[in-house]
């Protein structure tokens, strides 16, 4: 049996760096596309030279929470079901000065916490926010997710899927986000480039990634378990910006667009105006 | 940060004095989210806190205010929240964060006539309990404090941040619209003559340093270091090690449940605080609390001069419930009368199992909307005093 010791010494060195050796190895399961997303995040932080010291994990509840919490060196802040962006606002606010990098999933984000994720948009809260997209509730184990495709077999839609699934990109642009772009989990490097612009835009940043799920997805909507067989899926229901262009738009329906989908740094948002503001009406 | 206290004699509502007492706590972090009869404390968080660097949001929803609050706290602000009625029951929601991971903080409940919507504008007190055992999942006691009048209101308000802050929780400021919507005279006593309790922090160094000290469950004055101060702090909504690591074994979960109750009922001595009035002859008391306490004195006062042995008894402190105060009540008098504005008898079956048989207790209840009158509870003292 390793010790902690031996095991920090085998490990992924970013690992070694940034997560806590004895919350490793995590609990995602095997084929999991999460670990691939946190290793596109830590690369990002690596590059970036955030430290344990300024930077904040925060999490909802969900896969992409429940695997992530408690492994950043620093400090974690994990919220309830649905509140992650509303934990943040707090969070930022007492410290406009930290980094907070939020890991929430599509249940989380898009149907629980929809109203609180149309709000820091609106506020343009100045955090970086990963959205893992894995189509399907994987933690309760295969319900419909507000992003399951039209037709999936869930546990909860045993006879298809009747609802459209929500494009939480535009649903972000539209309210206000300063960044907003969606990358396939393999998609590494414009993952990477497109996590440090993130983490570097004022105003808040979402970042969809669309990761397989073979347990849930895979088992349910797919009916395979192999990872590759999802992630095949996945690619083939997705088009970039460009592509995207020169389709019809029933072209699109049921596909994933690729990309920035916008970038505006120049828009302020809540933490910066309430410091400019604070300075002005302070009589302390 | 400047202290943002105004000493002074003001005429204000309860509602204003509650934001007042909070600033003088030191809170600078306010979340809201419109609710009648609680607005004015909003309002006057959202002016007053800009003036002594605090920040004041009005957020989406109940549920964000309350997370919102919980995080400022755990970022290092003094924070509070402010509902009534169906707003409560949201903050509910988010309360169980807070009473889980430990974090001080206050959350003020304006009663109003319910249930539901009930009757915005109007006072009730149905929350007594909803207060104390609303969060799901059990497992962990609760402070609430219920003042009678604007100045308690702000005595009471700096007193919950002192509590939370000792004994590292949310707790409850349970008013009501009576007390809320009441201008009366307020004095703001100078700075130095304020007790106000600082956050605690670590003398020991990350690496040994429990953020949730689940093997000392009675330990109160914990510490709470905050994000960004080099503990690597561990917030989240499962059952926690002292590390505040997700854990699913039993022994885990016992731990975590007996420390989030028995830091606050191993020192229940710290937590009792009551007014009586003429209990030493009474043959006969009268009980109420926060607003209604009022007419009820006035009755008690009425029937001390239609020569009838009357006393009174309030919980301040109204959870946890002062068990022990109640039973030398019910050891002088031979009957109980509970007046509060909830048919159901909240307060009253509170009073009858501390009162151990000890007394008769009978209830004087009303659905809210006007407080009781002073004559109303003095009938029914005549009626059943003996």
């Amino acid at each position: 049996m390793n010790t902690v010791g031996e095991t920090t010494k085998t490990i992924h060195p970013l690992v070694a760096k940034y997560l806590r050796p004895e919350r490793m190895p995590h609990m995602a399961c095997p084929g999991c596309g999460i670990g691939q997303v946190v290793h596109s995040v830590l690369l990002a932080i690596d590059e970036l030279g955030l430290t344990p010291q300024d930077t904040v994990w925060v999490q909802g509840v969900g896969c992409s929470s429940r695997i992530t919490y408690s492994t950043w060196i620093g400090d974690n802040v994990d919220a309830h079901h649905g509140r992650i962006f509303a934990v943040a606002t707090g969070l930022k606010m007492a410290r406009p000065d930290m980094n907070f990098i939020l890991f929430t999933g599509d249940g989380d984000c898009g149907a629980i916490g929809g109203n609180h994720f149309i709000h820091a948009c609106r506020r343009n809260l100045d955090v970086t926010a990963i959205l893992f997209n894995n189509g399907i509730y994987g933690m309760t184990g295969g319900q419909v997710a507000p992003t399951s495709p039209v037709g999936a077999l869930t546990t909860t839609t045993p006879y298809g899927n009747l609802e459209d699934p929500f494009d939480m990109c535009q649903m972000a642009v539209a309210a206000g986000a300063s960044y907003v772009a969606r990358w396939m989990v393999t998609d590494f490097k414009p993952l990477v480039s497109s996590i440090k612009k993130g983490i570097q835009t004022k105003g808040l940043a979402f970042i969809e990634v669309l990761l397989q799920c073979p347990t849930n997805f895979g088992r349910y909507v797919l009916k395979t378990s192999a990872p590759q067989e999802v992630l095949k899926w996945i690619k083939e229901h997705c088009l970039s910006m460009k592509q995207a262009e020169k389709l019809p738009q029933e072209k699109l329906a049921g596909k994933y667009l690729l990309g920035e989908f916008i970038y505006r740094p120049e828009r302020t948002g809540i933490v910066e105006r309430y410091q400019e503001f604070l300075q002005k009406h302070r009589k302390e | 940060m400047g202290s943002g206290i105004n000493p002074g004699k003001y005429f204000v509502q309860g509602d204003e004095a509650i934001a007042e007492g909070a600033i003088a706590a030191g809170c600078r972090f306010f979340a809201g989210y419109p609710i009648t009869p609680s607005s004015e404390t909003s309002e006057t968080m959202a002016r007053r806190l800009p003036e002594v660097g605090g920040i004041c949001l009005q957020m989406e929803d109940e549920l964000a205010s309350i997370h919102a609050v919980g995080a400022a706290s755990v970022g290092g602000l003094k924070a509070m929240t402010i509902s009534s009625g169906p707003g409560i029951s949201l903050k509910l929601e988010g309360l169980g964060w807070g009473i889980k991971n430990e974090i001080p903080y206050v959350v003020v409940d304006i009663q109003r006539a319910g249930p539901s919507n009930g009757v915005a504008t109007r006072v009730g007190q149905g929350d007594f309990y909803t207060v104390r055992y609303g969060s799901a999942g059990g497992n962990c006691s609760l402070i609430a404090l219920s003042p009678k009048s604007t100045q308690e209101a702000f005595d009471l308000t700096i007193e919950c941040f002192n509590l939370s802050e000792i004994f590292r929780c949310p707790v409850f400021l349970l008013s009501d619209e009576t007390v809320g919507h009441t201008r009366e005279l307020l004095i703001i006593p100078e700075e130095s003559k304020l007790n106000t309790v600082q956050r605690i922090k670590p003398t020991l160094p990350p690496e040994k340093f429990l953020m949730y000290p689940l093997d000392t469950p009675g330990v109160i004055h914990y510490p709470f270091p905050n994000i960004g101060e080099g503990y690597g702090i561990c917030v989240s909504p499962y059952t926690h090690n002292s590390k505040g690591y997700a854990s699913t074994a039993q022994d885990i979960q016992e731990k975590m449940a007996r420390r989030l109750f028995l830091k606050i009922s191993e020192n229940l001595d710290k937590l009792v605080r009551v007014e009586t009035q003429k209990m030493e002859d009474a043959a006969f008391a009268v009980i109420a609390y926060g607003g209604n306490a009022r007419p009820a004195i006035a009755a008690a006062d009425m029937a001390r001069e239609n020569g009838m042995r009357v006393g009174f008894f309030r919980p301040i402190i109204v959870w946890p419930f002062p068990d022990g105060e109640v039973l030398k009540v019910a050891e002088k008098a031979n009957r109980l009368l509970v007046c509060e504005l909830n048919v159901d008898g909240q307060l009253s079956r509170e009073v009858a199992r501390a009162a151990r048989g000890k007394a008769e207790v009978f209830h004087l209840g009303s659905g809210g909307v006007e407080p009781h009158l002073p004559a109303q509870i003095f009938n029914e003292i005549r009626r059943l005093y003996k």
